[in-house]
Protein backbone atom coordinates (compact mmCIF):
# COMPACT_ATOMS: atom_id res chain seq x y z
CA UNK A 1 0.00 0.00 0.00
CA UNK A 2 1.93 3.52 -1.01
CA UNK A 3 2.00 6.61 1.31
CA UNK A 4 -0.34 9.14 -0.43
CA UNK A 5 1.99 11.87 1.23
CA UNK A 6 5.90 12.68 -0.21
CA UNK A 7 8.58 12.72 2.18
CA UNK A 8 9.02 16.31 3.93
CA UNK A 9 12.01 15.54 6.21
CA UNK A 10 13.05 19.69 6.38
CA UNK A 11 9.20 20.03 6.85
CA UNK A 12 8.76 17.40 9.54
CA UNK A 13 12.23 18.93 11.22
CA UNK A 14 10.71 22.36 11.20
CA UNK A 15 7.21 21.27 12.93
CA UNK A 16 9.46 18.94 15.68
CA UNK A 17 11.56 22.13 16.47
CA UNK A 18 8.60 24.56 16.53
CA UNK A 19 6.61 22.07 18.66
CA UNK A 20 9.29 22.10 21.29
CA UNK A 21 9.51 25.07 21.32
CA UNK A 22 5.89 26.24 21.62
CA UNK A 23 4.07 27.25 24.76
CA UNK A 24 1.45 24.01 24.21
CA UNK A 25 4.48 22.04 25.40
CA UNK A 26 5.29 24.15 28.64
CA UNK A 27 1.40 23.66 29.20
CA UNK A 28 1.61 19.96 29.14
CA UNK A 29 4.93 19.92 30.98
CA UNK A 30 2.66 21.87 33.96
CA UNK A 31 0.03 19.11 33.51
CA UNK A 32 2.53 16.40 34.14
CA UNK A 33 4.48 18.25 36.75
CA UNK A 34 1.07 19.04 38.62
CA UNK A 35 -0.72 15.36 38.10
CA UNK A 36 2.03 13.29 39.11
CA UNK A 37 2.11 13.36 42.40
CA UNK A 38 -1.86 12.07 41.75
CA UNK A 39 -1.02 8.79 43.68
CA UNK A 40 -4.80 7.20 44.06
CA UNK A 41 -5.78 4.53 42.15
CA UNK A 42 -3.52 1.11 41.80
CA UNK A 43 -2.16 -0.68 38.46
CA UNK A 44 -4.49 -3.44 36.75
CA UNK A 45 -3.52 -6.46 38.23
CA UNK A 46 -5.33 -9.46 36.88
CA UNK A 47 -2.53 -10.88 35.07
CA UNK A 48 0.83 -10.73 36.49
CA UNK A 49 2.44 -8.24 33.30
CA UNK A 50 0.07 -5.53 34.04
CA UNK A 51 0.86 -5.88 37.81
CA UNK A 52 4.36 -5.07 36.89
CA UNK A 53 3.79 -1.67 35.25
CA UNK A 54 5.44 1.24 37.09
CA UNK A 55 2.70 3.34 39.00
CA UNK A 56 4.51 6.54 38.12
CA UNK A 57 4.66 5.97 34.55
CA UNK A 58 3.00 8.67 33.10
CA UNK A 59 2.82 10.39 29.67
CA UNK A 60 0.82 13.23 27.74
CA UNK A 61 0.93 13.43 23.92
CA UNK A 62 -1.31 16.08 22.20
CA UNK A 63 -0.63 15.70 17.83
CA UNK A 64 -2.74 18.72 16.24
CA UNK A 65 -3.91 18.35 12.44
CA UNK A 66 -0.75 19.59 10.69
CA UNK A 67 1.13 16.71 11.86
CA UNK A 68 2.92 19.05 15.63
CA UNK A 69 3.59 16.74 18.05
CA UNK A 70 3.43 18.19 21.73
CA UNK A 71 4.74 15.83 24.30
CA UNK A 72 5.77 15.74 28.25
CA UNK A 73 6.95 12.91 30.52
CA UNK A 74 6.62 8.87 29.45
CA UNK A 75 5.05 9.32 26.09
CA UNK A 76 7.33 6.80 24.36
CA UNK A 77 6.72 4.40 26.90
CA UNK A 78 5.43 1.19 25.26
CA UNK A 79 2.08 -0.53 27.38
CA UNK A 80 -0.73 -2.62 25.54
CA UNK A 81 -3.81 -1.26 24.12
CA UNK A 82 -6.33 -3.16 25.75
CA UNK A 83 -9.97 -1.66 25.00
CA UNK A 84 -9.11 1.47 23.44
CA UNK A 85 -8.17 -1.16 20.20
CA UNK A 86 -12.36 -1.80 20.81
CA UNK A 87 -14.01 1.11 18.82
CA UNK A 88 -10.93 0.74 15.82
CA UNK A 89 -11.96 -2.68 15.13
CA UNK A 90 -15.42 -1.74 15.45
CA UNK A 91 -14.69 0.48 12.28
CA UNK A 92 -12.19 -2.09 10.30
CA UNK A 93 -16.02 -4.42 10.97
CA UNK A 94 -17.80 -1.57 9.87
CA UNK A 95 -15.86 -1.35 6.52
CA UNK A 96 -15.96 -5.36 5.83
CA UNK A 97 -19.58 -5.63 6.30
CA UNK A 98 -21.31 -2.32 6.23
CA UNK A 99 -23.07 -0.65 8.81
CA UNK A 100 -26.55 -2.14 8.90
CA UNK A 101 -24.92 -5.89 9.31
CA UNK A 102 -22.46 -4.64 12.07
CA UNK A 103 -25.53 -3.45 13.52
CA UNK A 104 -27.62 -6.65 13.71
CA UNK A 105 -24.51 -8.27 15.97
CA UNK A 106 -23.54 -5.73 17.92
CA UNK A 107 -25.65 -2.59 19.54
CA UNK A 108 -25.08 0.92 20.54
CA UNK A 109 -26.43 1.22 24.07
CA UNK A 110 -24.19 2.36 26.99
CA UNK A 111 -24.82 -0.86 29.13
CA UNK A 112 -23.38 1.46 32.87
CA UNK A 113 -21.72 -1.82 33.45
CA UNK A 114 -18.46 -1.82 34.40
CA UNK A 115 -15.53 -3.01 31.71
CA UNK A 116 -15.28 -6.84 33.04
CA UNK A 117 -18.90 -7.12 33.64
CA UNK A 118 -20.79 -9.90 34.00
CA UNK A 119 -21.80 -11.43 31.12
CA UNK A 120 -24.84 -9.83 29.85
CA UNK A 121 -26.61 -9.82 26.37
CA UNK A 122 -29.75 -7.59 25.45
CA UNK A 123 -32.64 -9.39 26.67
CA UNK A 124 -34.31 -9.78 23.56
CA UNK A 125 -32.10 -8.95 20.94
CA UNK A 126 -29.05 -11.38 22.44
CA UNK A 127 -26.93 -8.30 20.81
CA UNK A 128 -23.86 -7.42 23.20
CA UNK A 129 -24.70 -4.06 24.37
CA UNK A 130 -22.31 -1.90 22.44
CA UNK A 131 -19.07 -2.96 20.66
CA UNK A 132 -16.70 -1.16 23.88
CA UNK A 133 -17.75 -3.93 26.32
CA UNK A 134 -15.97 -6.97 25.75
CA UNK A 135 -19.00 -9.20 24.77
CA UNK A 136 -19.34 -6.36 21.71
CA UNK A 137 -15.22 -6.21 21.31
CA UNK A 138 -15.70 -10.25 20.75
CA UNK A 139 -18.36 -9.84 18.85
CA UNK A 140 -16.48 -7.03 16.29
CA UNK A 141 -13.22 -9.03 16.35
CA UNK A 142 -15.25 -12.44 15.20
CA UNK A 143 -16.62 -10.22 12.02
CA UNK A 144 -12.78 -9.94 10.81
CA UNK A 145 -13.02 -12.38 8.88
CA UNK A 146 -10.58 -13.49 6.36
CA UNK A 147 -8.87 -16.94 4.84
CA UNK A 148 -7.00 -17.94 8.22
CA UNK A 149 -5.90 -16.69 11.48
CA UNK A 150 -2.99 -14.87 10.07
CA UNK A 151 -4.98 -13.14 7.81
CA UNK A 152 -7.58 -12.02 10.12
CA UNK A 153 -4.52 -10.55 12.27
CA UNK A 154 -2.89 -8.86 9.47
CA UNK A 155 -6.45 -6.95 8.70
CA UNK A 156 -6.19 -5.39 11.93
CA UNK A 157 -2.32 -4.98 12.58
CA UNK A 158 -2.22 -3.31 8.57
CA UNK A 159 -5.25 -0.78 10.07
CA UNK A 160 -3.21 0.26 13.23
CA UNK A 161 -0.54 0.37 11.59
CA UNK A 162 -2.35 3.28 9.02
CA UNK A 163 -3.18 5.58 11.95
CA UNK A 164 -0.61 4.99 14.06
CA UNK A 165 1.83 5.68 11.04
CA UNK A 166 3.93 3.13 12.08
CA UNK A 167 4.08 -0.81 12.86
CA UNK A 168 2.71 -1.88 16.04
CA UNK A 169 3.73 -5.74 17.44
CA UNK A 170 1.58 -7.85 20.01
CA UNK A 171 3.24 -7.93 23.16
CA UNK A 172 3.25 -12.11 23.54
CA UNK A 173 3.39 -12.67 26.93
CA UNK A 174 0.93 -10.14 27.73
CA UNK A 175 -1.46 -12.26 24.84
CA UNK A 176 -0.85 -15.52 26.34
CA UNK A 177 -1.54 -14.44 29.90
CA UNK A 178 -4.89 -13.30 28.77
CA UNK A 179 -5.02 -16.16 26.36
CA UNK A 180 -4.95 -18.59 29.29
CA UNK A 181 -6.74 -16.65 32.07
CA UNK A 182 -10.10 -15.29 29.65
CA UNK A 183 -12.14 -17.49 31.37
CA UNK A 184 -14.93 -14.68 31.60
CA UNK A 185 -14.18 -13.71 27.66
CA UNK A 186 -14.50 -17.36 26.95
CA UNK A 187 -17.75 -18.21 28.38
CA UNK A 188 -18.66 -14.89 26.94
CA UNK A 189 -17.96 -16.03 23.42
CA UNK A 190 -19.76 -19.55 23.87
CA UNK A 191 -22.86 -17.70 25.32
CA UNK A 192 -22.93 -15.79 22.15
CA UNK A 193 -22.24 -18.47 19.84
CA UNK A 194 -25.31 -20.02 21.15
CA UNK A 195 -27.14 -17.17 20.13
CA UNK A 196 -25.60 -17.33 16.87
CA UNK A 197 -24.61 -13.92 17.70
CA UNK A 198 -20.64 -14.73 16.83
CA UNK A 199 -19.65 -17.27 13.87
CA UNK A 200 -18.49 -21.16 14.92
CA UNK A 201 -14.44 -19.83 14.69
CA UNK A 202 -14.63 -19.15 18.67
CA UNK A 203 -10.94 -19.92 19.75
CA UNK A 204 -9.55 -18.03 16.55
CA UNK A 205 -11.63 -14.86 17.37
CA UNK A 206 -11.03 -15.20 20.96
CA UNK A 207 -7.14 -15.58 19.95
CA UNK A 208 -7.41 -12.28 17.99
CA UNK A 209 -9.38 -10.06 20.71
CA UNK A 210 -6.81 -11.15 23.11
CA UNK A 211 -4.02 -10.28 20.46
CA UNK A 212 -5.82 -7.20 19.55
CA UNK A 213 -6.02 -6.05 23.40
CA UNK A 214 -2.15 -6.94 23.83
CA UNK A 215 -0.93 -4.95 20.99
CA UNK A 216 2.06 -2.36 22.58
CA UNK A 217 1.27 1.45 21.89
CA UNK A 218 2.62 4.16 23.55
CA UNK A 219 0.85 7.74 23.95
CA UNK A 220 2.05 9.41 20.89
CA UNK A 221 1.02 6.31 19.18
CA UNK A 222 -2.38 6.47 20.73
CA UNK A 223 -2.50 10.87 20.31
CA UNK A 224 -1.85 10.28 16.73
CA UNK A 225 -4.28 7.59 16.25
CA UNK A 226 -6.76 10.07 17.62
CA UNK A 227 -5.36 12.83 15.78
CA UNK A 228 -6.05 10.83 12.35
CA UNK A 229 -9.70 10.49 13.92
CA UNK A 230 -10.15 14.24 14.29
CA UNK A 231 -8.67 14.47 10.90
CA UNK A 232 -11.46 13.16 8.86
CA UNK A 233 -9.58 9.80 8.97
CA UNK A 234 -6.10 10.90 7.35
CA UNK A 235 -2.85 10.55 9.56
CA UNK A 236 -1.96 13.93 10.36
CA UNK A 237 1.86 13.24 9.22
CA UNK A 238 1.77 10.51 6.55
CA UNK A 239 -0.84 11.95 5.06
CA UNK A 240 -2.30 8.23 4.94
CA UNK A 241 -5.99 7.21 4.91
CA UNK A 242 -6.88 5.01 7.83
CA UNK A 243 -10.52 4.54 7.93
CA UNK A 244 -13.50 5.07 5.85
CA UNK A 245 -14.47 8.57 6.77
CA UNK A 246 -18.49 7.70 7.06
CA UNK A 247 -17.83 5.56 9.78
CA UNK A 248 -15.73 8.28 12.24
CA UNK A 249 -18.97 9.45 13.23
CA UNK A 250 -20.17 5.63 14.63
CA UNK A 251 -16.77 5.85 16.63
CA UNK A 252 -16.89 8.55 18.60
CA UNK A 253 -20.88 8.21 19.29
CA UNK A 254 -19.97 5.07 20.97
CA UNK A 255 -16.79 6.33 22.16
CA UNK A 256 -18.71 9.49 23.55
CA UNK A 257 -21.47 7.32 25.18
CA UNK A 258 -19.46 4.39 25.98
CA UNK A 259 -16.07 4.61 25.99
CA UNK A 260 -14.74 4.80 30.04
CA UNK A 261 -17.01 2.30 31.28
CA UNK A 262 -19.02 3.17 34.16
CA UNK A 263 -17.71 6.99 34.15
CA UNK A 264 -18.83 7.52 30.47
CA UNK A 265 -22.35 9.65 31.81
CA UNK A 266 -20.19 11.66 33.92
CA UNK A 267 -17.29 12.11 30.97
CA UNK A 268 -19.53 13.28 28.98
CA UNK A 269 -20.61 15.48 31.28
CA UNK A 270 -17.44 16.94 32.55
CA UNK A 271 -15.10 16.34 29.86
CA UNK A 272 -17.19 16.25 26.41
CA UNK A 273 -15.16 14.91 23.87
CA UNK A 274 -15.12 10.91 22.31
CA UNK A 275 -12.71 8.88 24.31
CA UNK A 276 -11.73 5.91 25.00
CA UNK A 277 -9.99 3.96 27.99
CA UNK A 278 -7.82 0.75 28.77
CA UNK A 279 -7.13 -1.04 31.48
CA UNK A 280 -3.29 -0.79 30.21
CA UNK A 281 -3.31 2.69 31.69
CA UNK A 282 -3.72 4.53 28.17
CA UNK A 283 -6.34 6.84 27.29
CA UNK A 284 -7.03 8.92 24.04
CA UNK A 285 -9.74 11.30 23.32
CA UNK A 286 -10.79 12.81 19.68
CA UNK A 287 -11.24 16.62 19.40
CA UNK A 288 -12.97 16.38 15.57
CA UNK A 289 -11.20 19.05 14.04
CA UNK A 290 -8.24 19.96 16.18
CA UNK A 291 -6.29 17.33 17.96
CA UNK A 292 -5.95 13.95 19.18
CA UNK A 293 -5.20 13.65 22.90
CA UNK A 294 -3.74 10.57 24.96
CA UNK A 295 -2.69 9.80 28.30
CA UNK A 296 -0.46 6.98 29.32
CA UNK A 297 -0.38 6.62 33.00
CA UNK A 298 -1.32 2.38 35.06
CA UNK A 299 -2.93 3.38 38.09
CA UNK A 300 -6.44 2.68 37.45
CA UNK A 301 -9.78 4.30 40.02
CA UNK A 302 -12.50 1.66 40.90
CA UNK A 303 -13.89 1.76 37.17
CA UNK A 304 -10.74 0.72 35.05
CA UNK A 305 -9.75 4.36 34.09
CA UNK A 306 -6.58 5.69 34.25
CA UNK A 307 -6.65 8.21 37.35
CA UNK A 308 -4.52 10.42 35.58
CA UNK A 309 -5.76 10.15 32.49
CA UNK A 310 -8.96 11.47 33.93
CA UNK A 311 -7.59 14.30 35.93
CA UNK A 312 -5.91 15.43 32.53
CA UNK A 313 -8.33 15.34 30.42
CA UNK A 314 -10.74 16.94 32.85
CA UNK A 315 -8.36 19.96 33.46
CA UNK A 316 -7.36 20.14 29.12
CA UNK A 317 -11.15 20.37 28.32
CA UNK A 318 -11.38 23.37 30.83
CA UNK A 319 -8.10 25.26 29.87
CA UNK A 320 -8.65 24.61 26.29
CA UNK A 321 -12.18 24.69 26.10
CA UNK A 322 -12.78 21.30 24.47
CA UNK A 323 -16.47 20.20 25.44
CA UNK A 324 -18.35 19.58 22.17
CA UNK A 325 -21.06 21.53 23.87
CA UNK A 326 -18.66 23.92 25.41
CA UNK A 327 -20.65 27.68 24.34
CA UNK A 328 -19.03 29.79 27.00
CA UNK A 329 -15.18 30.05 25.53
CA UNK A 330 -12.08 27.92 26.85
CA UNK A 331 -10.36 29.06 30.42
CA UNK A 332 -7.11 29.66 28.40
CA UNK A 333 -7.84 30.75 25.03
CA UNK A 334 -4.32 31.59 23.83
CA UNK A 335 -3.38 28.43 24.48
CA UNK A 336 -4.58 26.67 21.98
CA UNK A 337 -1.77 25.22 19.85
CA UNK B 1 32.28 37.42 17.57
CA UNK B 2 29.33 36.31 19.97
CA UNK B 3 31.64 37.63 22.60
CA UNK B 4 32.50 40.48 21.20
CA UNK B 5 28.96 41.28 20.55
CA UNK B 6 27.45 40.34 23.39
CA UNK B 7 30.33 42.83 25.41
CA UNK B 8 29.64 45.46 23.29
CA UNK B 9 26.05 45.43 24.46
CA UNK B 10 26.97 45.09 27.82
CA UNK B 11 29.18 48.18 27.99
CA UNK B 12 25.81 50.00 27.19
CA UNK B 13 24.93 49.36 30.97
CA UNK B 14 23.00 46.50 30.02
CA UNK B 15 22.60 42.92 32.00
CA UNK B 16 23.94 40.11 29.31
CA UNK B 17 24.16 36.47 29.31
CA UNK B 18 26.13 34.05 26.39
CA UNK B 19 25.47 30.46 26.79
CA UNK B 20 27.66 27.79 25.08
CA UNK B 21 25.30 25.68 23.37
CA UNK B 22 28.37 24.39 21.15
CA UNK B 23 28.46 21.23 23.43
CA UNK B 24 30.80 19.08 20.82
CA UNK B 25 33.50 22.03 20.44
CA UNK B 26 33.17 24.38 23.55
CA UNK B 27 35.35 27.00 23.63
CA UNK B 28 33.43 31.01 24.20
CA UNK B 29 34.57 30.65 28.16
CA UNK B 30 38.42 31.09 27.08
CA UNK B 31 37.66 34.36 25.67
CA UNK B 32 36.78 35.20 29.47
CA UNK B 33 39.29 33.99 31.50
CA UNK B 34 36.99 31.56 33.11
CA UNK B 35 39.37 28.15 33.81
CA UNK B 36 38.59 24.83 34.18
CA UNK B 37 39.15 24.60 37.74
CA UNK B 38 36.36 27.26 38.33
CA UNK B 39 34.03 25.45 36.18
CA UNK B 40 32.48 23.60 38.53
CA UNK B 41 29.09 22.99 36.79
CA UNK B 42 28.64 23.33 32.58
CA UNK B 43 25.27 23.28 30.46
CA UNK B 44 25.80 19.40 30.18
CA UNK B 45 25.24 18.81 33.94
CA UNK B 46 21.82 21.23 33.62
CA UNK B 47 20.93 19.42 30.67
CA UNK B 48 21.37 16.08 32.53
CA UNK B 49 19.10 17.27 35.13
CA UNK B 50 21.88 17.65 37.61
CA UNK B 51 21.22 21.02 38.99
CA UNK B 52 19.56 24.12 38.26
CA UNK B 53 20.55 26.65 34.99
CA UNK B 54 21.75 29.23 37.18
CA UNK B 55 24.18 26.88 38.95
CA UNK B 56 25.89 26.90 35.67
CA UNK B 57 26.22 31.09 35.23
CA UNK B 58 29.62 32.07 35.97
CA UNK B 59 29.84 36.25 36.45
CA UNK B 60 32.30 37.10 33.47
CA UNK B 61 32.17 40.76 34.10
CA UNK B 62 35.30 42.54 32.64
CA UNK B 63 35.92 45.64 35.06
CA UNK B 64 35.44 48.08 31.90
CA UNK B 65 31.42 46.41 31.70
CA UNK B 66 30.90 46.60 35.45
CA UNK B 67 31.85 50.35 35.53
CA UNK B 68 29.80 51.19 32.95
CA UNK B 69 26.81 49.45 35.28
CA UNK B 70 27.02 46.44 33.05
CA UNK B 71 27.27 42.86 34.09
CA UNK B 72 27.79 39.76 32.09
CA UNK B 73 27.14 35.81 33.07
CA UNK B 74 28.57 33.19 31.11
CA UNK B 75 26.59 29.25 30.87
CA UNK B 76 29.88 27.11 29.50
CA UNK B 77 29.86 24.07 28.17
CA UNK B 78 31.84 21.10 29.59
CA UNK B 79 35.65 20.43 28.22
CA UNK B 80 35.66 17.51 29.62
CA UNK B 81 36.14 14.50 26.84
CA UNK B 82 34.05 12.10 29.27
CA UNK B 83 31.06 14.36 29.52
CA UNK B 84 31.30 15.40 25.88
CA UNK B 85 31.33 11.69 24.96
CA UNK B 86 28.19 11.54 27.23
CA UNK B 87 26.53 14.00 25.26
CA UNK B 88 27.28 12.37 22.25
CA UNK B 89 26.31 8.79 22.95
CA UNK B 90 23.07 9.40 25.01
CA UNK B 91 22.04 12.72 23.54
CA UNK B 92 19.76 14.91 26.44
CA UNK B 93 16.01 16.08 26.24
CA UNK B 94 16.28 18.91 23.93
CA UNK B 95 13.00 20.22 25.55
CA UNK B 96 15.48 20.84 28.57
CA UNK B 97 17.36 23.42 27.19
CA UNK B 98 14.87 25.88 25.58
CA UNK B 99 13.51 25.64 29.23
CA UNK B 100 16.66 26.44 30.48
CA UNK B 101 16.96 29.40 28.32
CA UNK B 102 13.79 30.67 29.48
CA UNK B 103 14.68 30.31 32.92
CA UNK B 104 18.18 32.05 32.97
CA UNK B 105 16.63 34.65 31.50
CA UNK B 106 14.40 34.90 34.10
CA UNK B 107 16.87 34.08 37.19
CA UNK B 108 19.04 36.62 36.35
CA UNK B 109 16.93 39.53 35.10
CA UNK B 110 18.70 39.37 31.70
CA UNK B 111 18.09 41.97 29.34
CA UNK B 112 19.90 39.56 26.59
CA UNK B 113 20.92 36.05 26.15
CA UNK B 114 23.34 35.49 23.36
CA UNK B 115 23.19 32.34 22.17
CA UNK B 116 26.06 30.54 20.69
CA UNK B 117 25.80 27.94 18.47
CA UNK B 118 28.34 24.86 16.52
CA UNK B 119 28.22 26.19 13.47
CA UNK B 120 26.25 24.73 10.80
CA UNK B 121 22.52 22.79 11.15
CA UNK B 122 21.77 20.37 14.49
CA UNK B 123 19.12 20.48 17.13
CA UNK B 124 20.60 22.97 19.33
CA UNK B 125 21.36 25.70 16.41
CA UNK B 126 17.20 25.02 15.37
CA UNK B 127 16.17 25.11 18.97
CA UNK B 128 17.96 28.23 19.65
CA UNK B 129 16.71 29.62 16.16
CA UNK B 130 13.11 29.33 16.85
CA UNK B 131 12.96 30.51 20.26
CA UNK B 132 15.57 33.72 19.73
CA UNK B 133 14.01 37.25 18.86
CA UNK B 134 16.87 37.58 16.28
CA UNK B 135 19.62 35.74 14.72
CA UNK B 136 22.89 36.77 12.96
CA UNK B 137 24.46 34.29 11.07
CA UNK B 138 28.04 35.42 10.96
CA UNK B 139 29.68 33.73 7.18
CA UNK B 140 33.04 34.49 5.69
CA UNK B 141 33.15 35.20 2.22
CA UNK B 142 34.24 31.93 1.08
CA UNK B 143 32.34 29.80 -1.42
CA UNK B 144 32.02 26.93 1.01
CA UNK B 145 30.61 29.25 3.71
CA UNK B 146 27.89 30.77 1.21
CA UNK B 147 26.71 27.42 0.60
CA UNK B 148 25.96 26.03 3.86
CA UNK B 149 24.44 29.64 4.82
CA UNK B 150 21.62 29.44 2.02
CA UNK B 151 20.77 25.83 4.16
CA UNK B 152 20.71 28.27 7.57
CA UNK B 153 18.97 31.10 5.75
CA UNK B 154 16.15 28.71 4.31
CA UNK B 155 15.70 26.73 7.96
CA UNK B 156 15.79 30.42 9.76
CA UNK B 157 12.99 31.61 7.22
CA UNK B 158 10.47 28.21 7.76
CA UNK B 159 11.00 28.45 11.51
CA UNK B 160 9.81 32.26 11.14
CA UNK B 161 12.90 33.36 13.18
CA UNK B 162 11.59 37.48 13.68
CA UNK B 163 14.93 39.06 12.83
CA UNK B 164 17.50 37.85 10.78
CA UNK B 165 20.98 39.31 9.72
CA UNK B 166 23.97 38.59 8.62
CA UNK B 167 27.79 39.11 9.32
CA UNK B 168 30.15 38.79 7.42
CA UNK B 169 33.80 38.37 8.62
CA UNK B 170 37.11 37.97 8.11
CA UNK B 171 37.67 39.71 4.64
CA UNK B 172 40.79 39.51 3.07
CA UNK B 173 42.43 42.58 2.11
CA UNK B 174 41.97 42.70 -1.65
CA UNK B 175 38.13 42.14 -1.99
CA UNK B 176 35.59 44.56 -2.26
CA UNK B 177 34.35 45.10 1.21
CA UNK B 178 30.55 46.70 -0.85
CA UNK B 179 30.66 44.20 -3.48
CA UNK B 180 30.53 41.58 -0.51
CA UNK B 181 28.02 43.14 1.40
CA UNK B 182 25.62 43.95 -1.91
CA UNK B 183 26.23 39.77 -3.08
CA UNK B 184 25.21 38.66 0.71
CA UNK B 185 21.92 41.14 0.97
CA UNK B 186 21.27 39.42 -2.78
CA UNK B 187 21.66 36.36 -2.30
CA UNK B 188 20.34 35.46 0.95
CA UNK B 189 17.51 38.94 1.01
CA UNK B 190 18.41 39.85 4.46
CA UNK B 191 20.26 43.14 5.65
CA UNK B 192 24.11 43.57 6.59
CA UNK B 193 24.81 44.02 9.68
CA UNK B 194 28.30 44.30 9.11
CA UNK B 195 31.30 43.50 7.12
CA UNK B 196 34.50 43.25 8.78
CA UNK B 197 37.70 43.01 7.45
CA UNK B 198 40.28 39.82 8.46
CA UNK B 199 42.49 41.33 10.94
CA UNK B 200 45.88 41.18 11.78
CA UNK B 201 45.63 42.53 15.25
CA UNK B 202 42.34 39.83 15.85
CA UNK B 203 44.30 37.13 14.80
CA UNK B 204 47.23 38.08 17.02
CA UNK B 205 45.13 38.05 20.29
CA UNK B 206 44.15 34.34 19.71
CA UNK B 207 41.16 34.66 21.44
CA UNK B 208 42.91 35.11 24.35
CA UNK B 209 40.83 38.18 25.56
CA UNK B 210 37.33 40.47 24.31
CA UNK B 211 39.36 42.68 21.39
CA UNK B 212 37.00 45.66 21.56
CA UNK B 213 37.93 45.85 25.06
CA UNK B 214 41.77 45.56 24.69
CA UNK B 215 42.07 47.67 21.34
CA UNK B 216 39.01 50.01 22.13
CA UNK B 217 39.52 52.34 19.51
CA UNK B 218 40.90 50.00 16.98
CA UNK B 219 38.22 50.97 14.16
CA UNK B 220 37.27 47.19 13.96
CA UNK B 221 36.11 47.53 17.60
CA UNK B 222 34.08 50.26 16.72
CA UNK B 223 32.39 48.44 13.64
CA UNK B 224 31.70 45.75 16.43
CA UNK B 225 29.95 48.18 18.69
CA UNK B 226 27.85 49.63 15.68
CA UNK B 227 27.13 46.15 15.21
CA UNK B 228 25.99 45.50 18.62
CA UNK B 229 23.44 48.44 18.67
CA UNK B 230 21.64 47.42 15.31
CA UNK B 231 21.30 43.69 16.88
CA UNK B 232 19.57 45.06 19.74
CA UNK B 233 17.83 47.47 18.32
Amino acid sequence: MSVSSKRDDLGALVRETRAISSPFRTYLNELYTKFLPLRDGAVANYIPELARANPDAFGISVVTMDGRIFSAGDHQQLFTIQSVSKPFVFALAMEKHGREFVNSKVGVEPTGDAFNSLIRLDETSKRPHNPMVNAGAIATADLITAKDSASRLRLIMEMFRRFAGRDLNVDMSVFISERSTGHRNRAIAHLMLNFGMIGPKVDETLDLYFQQCSMLVNAQDLALMAATLANKGIHPTTGEKAVDPQYIRDMLSVMLTCGIYDYSGEWAYRVGIPAKSGVGGGMLGVVPGKMGIAVFSPPLDERGNSVRGRAVFEQMSIDLGLHIFESAGAKLPGLLP
Amino acid sequence: MTANIATAVALTGRRVAIIDTDIQSPGIHVLFGLEEQRMNKALNDYLWGNCLIQDTAYDVTPPEVSSGGGQMFLVPSSLNPGEIARVLREGYDVSRLIDGIRDLIAALSLDYLFIDTHPGLNEETLLSMTISDALVIILRPDSQDYLGTAVTVELARRLEVPRMLMLVNKVPQGMDVEAVREKVQNAYRAPVAGVLPLSNEVMLLASSGIFILRAPRHPLAQQIRDIAADVVS
